[in-house]
């Protein structure tokens, strides 16, 4: 089954190499111009054209990068000239560095709150914990993020504002990555461990006299699970993508911000291998979930 | 006893705080040795070699390892730098400079005639980007060890200040031909007072100090680090902060917010960077030269700068096309007007029927009785403030009656889409900016309005074609005479006022925000900030609490 899926991976990332490949020579733009600047003349364009190689035909450029990506090389930059795959593999780490550490966040806290606030459904922690996740998911991660320096960082000067120098730069960008996702998944968790906790065998287990909080934990949770890994994996997803935000508001050196830079300059070798690797990061966690999904769930296999 | 004992540590304490204050009031005039300075932009060039980009993003980067012949100062004057002197010949065809003897380069190799004259013969031989800007260059040659002659088809008089313009910077051969242009693209090697060590895409560029610089006693900071941060809040918050010592490309708003804090300098400066609707003469309507000037009357220039840029973040235009700071500007504006095309919608509207069309029931018609309606192509995000001007241009154009209807396009495919030639142009009005790098009138001459540089290769985007234009423009060209050249210059901006080729909007203002204790900084030309030989007063810096 894991084999048939890596090969599922081989032919995505082919597809999607020459979707992109189409798309980025569709659109307006030409990297020669944009280079060139305003007072260009021909003879300057052409001569850009040349040295950069965008004067060869669109099939030998195709082909070209197509049989080099095989052998692990995705080109130059078409500005700086630095190989394409050192420049994003480190971006890749930094935001996977930054994602998983909101996830965890994430999950820790979503599980916590929302199993308390099944667990004392309809008090007063549940409608704090109800009205707090609301709260966080209207509240967009630009907002949050810059109140979070202002306070933390420039009035009361407890946390750096930018970079990633030390562990004390993550705290800000993990915090407010993480809790926009935490708001979502309580919300969910919550409303699973509410539907696990009236079933029949939650019932039987108090009529034994089993403790609640064992209750809670070894009965109604993993009952509640299947759903929230699912949301927890497309929640993974949606956090690389919220990255990009968090990158640029808190300076962090990852791959949203690098695909960002590089669109706006149409660098295509870098575009094509960011978007790849955020794709593969997709792809690859949807495929973890699926497995995780057979060790929760003995009935489904693939 | 111990209340004494408190009162005399007091006065001590007191005694010792005056002198030092008094040692650092003396050393405030002093730079001061040691420190990394931490400068914050919004973006990075395309590539750090001089020959592949004329982005005018961040010319910074290159002024720190790399030195041209000669510089532009504060007042745009040419001072002397890599070049100790030079000469012209009688015909003005041949440039002979005397260099800097003992100079070299950070990789060692020594700096010479042979070196300059290879980097522009190179530039030739190679098309550099910056090529068409050195009009009739032929060739360069090394006539003796420190002798170096610039040999030109022509005069050419607008060639100092083009020397200055940063990618013209004398990068070292040896390392040049050793790693070539993609070796270079992440490396520059130059002469200058700090040598390249670090450059992380996206990320920082790292200079430290050239224990062996040619100016002796310079710099004063032991490196530079420039750090890339496209969010202007968070360079804001940075600033703040003190986690960086200066950042340039402010909102107008975040500036008022520094201006509040008193750890923090805050400098607006007019820059040659101004915005013009490119209007395109291929349609028949802005063809026609009164209806051109209409559109310029129609617009409120000064609404632009209070609404867009909160007062303060540009100027009005006083002549067409240059501005103060530029060989050969003349204020340009009618007695008593602020700027030039003063808002008049009345006005506008008289010349409008002058060319034939009817103002009626808050619409404009053509002279077949058709309401006339234009499209405006805008970018976003382009230059600060871009889209906003664009909707402000259209609800301005409403009250003459003419319908405009927004294109609006990231700055890539804007680019594109203004970009083409005169056949395939599909814009009626394109809003557009540019900048005049070498603050010489040469550029907009001949690369704007001169019938020479119709898109695709030029930057007329207007298609615009007057025979006398063209004319002083040609003649400028070649005039060695600064009165004379002058006197063309200021003929040809007459006869832009007259022709109105596009719509006449504001000019940028920079702004550069630093944290007090720097001391030494400056503004140039467009988007030229040196603070190379700047310093920071080590007492100040420490009071704010910054530590690094």
């Amino acid at each position: 089954m894991i084999i048939g899926r890596m090969g599922f991976i081989i032919l995505a990332g082919f597809l999607l190499l020459s979707f992109l490949f189409a798309l980025f020579h569709m659109i307006p733009g030409d990297p020669a111009v944009l280079l060139a600047g305003d007072n260009a003349s021909k003879d300057v364009i052409e001569s850009i054209r040349g040295a950069y190689g965008f004067d060869r035909p669109l099939y030998v450029q195709y082909g070209t990068y197509m049989s080099h990506v095989v052998l692990g090389d995705f080109g130059v930059s078409n500005y700086s000239r630095q190989p394409v795959l050192g420049i994003v593999l480190s971006r890749v780490l930094n935001t996977a560095q930054l994602a998983t550490l909101a996830m965890i966040f994430a999950v820790v806290v979503s599980l916590t709150l929302g199993s308390l606030s099944a667990t004392f459904w309809g008090s007063s922690l549940d409608k704090t914990v109800t009205v707090g996740s609301l709260v966080g998911i209207c509240l967009p991660v630009f907002v949050t993020g810059i109140a979070g320096i202002y306070f933390f960082g420039v009035y009361l000067e407890w946390l750096p504002i930018a970079g990633m120098a030390s562990w004390a730069n993550y705290v800000l960008p993990v915090i407010t990555l993480g809790t926009y996702q935490a708001a979502i998944f309580t919300r969910m968790v919550r409303s699973c461990m509410i539907d696990a906790l009236g079933k029949e065998f939650v019932i039987t287990a108090r009529a034994k006299g089993v403790a609640e909080w064992r209750i809670v934990l070894t009965h109604a949770l993993p009952n509640a699970f299947l759903p929230i890994i699912t949301l927890f994996g497309l929640g993974f997803g949606h956090t690389l993508g919220g990255s990009v935000v968090i990158e640029s508001i808190f300076n962090w050196p990852g791959l949203g911000r690098l695909m960002v830079e590089s669109v706006l300059t149409r660098d295509l070798p870098i575009i094509q291998a960011s978007i790849f690797f955020f794709a593969i990061i997709f792809i690859t966690l949807n495929m973890l979930v699926d497995i995780l999904y057979t060790w929760f769930d003995p009935r489904i296999s693939y | 006893m111990l209340p004494r004992l408190k009162n005399l540590l007091g006065s001590l304490a007191v005694t010792a705080l005056l002198a030092s204050s008094a040692a650092v009031a003396q050393d405030a005039a002093k730079p001061q040795y040691g420190g990394q300075l931490i400068y914050a932009q919004s973006g990075e060039k395309f590539t750090l070699f001089m020959g592949r980009s004329t982005d005018q993003s961040g010319q910074d980067v290159w002024l720190h390892a790399c030195e041209t012949l000669v510089e532009l100062d504060p007042k745009n004057e040419i001072k002397p730098l890599l070049a100790k002197s030079w000469k012209t010949s009688p015909d003005g065809k041949t440039v002979t400079f005397k260099l800097q003897e003992g100079v070299k380069f950070h990789d060692g190799s020594p700096f010479n005639a042979e070196a300059a004259a290879f980097v522009f013969n190179e530039a030739k031989a190679k098309k550099f980007i910056y090529l068409p800007l050195l009009e009739g260059f032929e060739k360069a040659t090394a006539d003796s060890e420190y002798e170096m002659s610039f040999h030109l088809a022509a005069p050419f008089p607008a060639l100092l200040p083009t020397l200055g313009y940063r990618p013209l910077c004398i990068f070292s051969p040896t390392a040049y031909k050793a790693v070539g242009e993609a070796g270079l693209a992440t490396k520059v090697v130059g002469t200058g007072p700090f040598v390249h060590t670090q450059f992380v895409k996206g990320e920082y560029t790292i200079f430290e100090k050239n224990k062996d610089y040619w100016q002796a006693g310079k710099p004063y900071f032991d490196s530079v680090k420039i750090v890339i941060v496209p969010d202007a809040a968070t360079r804001t918050a940075m600033l703040e902060r003190g986690e960086i010592d200066r950042t340039v490309q402010l909102g107008d708003l975040e500036l008022a917010r520094l201006e509040r804090n008193k750890s923090v300098l805050v400098r607006t400066v007019p820059s040659t960077r101004q915005f013009y609707v490119v209007l395109n003469h291929k349609v028949p309507m802005l063809a026609n030269p009164t209806v051109r000037r209409a559109l310029n009357y129609a617009i409120d220039k000064a609404g632009i700068v209070q609404s867009v840029f909160a007062g303060r973040g540009a100027s009005l235009m006083t002549a067409p096309t240059l501005m103060e700071g530029v060989v050969g500007y003349t204020d340009m504006r009618a007695a008593g007007e602020e700027t030039i095309f003063p808002y008049d919608p009345d006005k506008a509207l008289a010349l409008m029927k002058e060319a034939g069309y009817a103002f009626n029931g808050g619409v404009l018609k053509d002279p077949q009785g058709q309401p006339v309606k234009l499209k405006l192509f805008t970018p976003r995000g382009a230059t600060k403030g871009d889209y906003q001007i664009a909707q402000l241009l259209q609800t301005f154009l409403k009250q003459v009656g003419i319908t405009a209807e927004l294109t609006v396009m990231e700055s890539a495919a804007f680019s594109s889409a203004t970009n083409l030639g005169p056949d395939d142009a599909k814009y009626d009005m394109a809003l557009l900016s540019w900048g005049i790098p070498t603050a010489d009138p040469d550029q907009p001459m001949m690369y704007f309005t001169h019938t020479n540089a119709w898109k695709p290769y030029g930057a007329n985007r207007m298609f615009f074609s007057d025979a006398e234009i063209d004319r002083l423009a040609n003649a400028a060209h070649i005039e060695t005479d600064p009165a004379k050249r002058n006197a063309l210059v200021k003929q040809w901006m007459a006869r832009l006022l007259v022709t109105a080729p596009v719509i006449y909007l504001p000019t940028l203002n920079l702004g550069l925000a630093g944290r007090t204790y720097l001391k030494g900084d400056e503004i140039l030309a467009v988007d030229n900030y040196p603070a190379h030989f700047a310093w920071f007063d080590k007492a100040e810096m420490e009071r704010q609490g910054v530590k690094r």
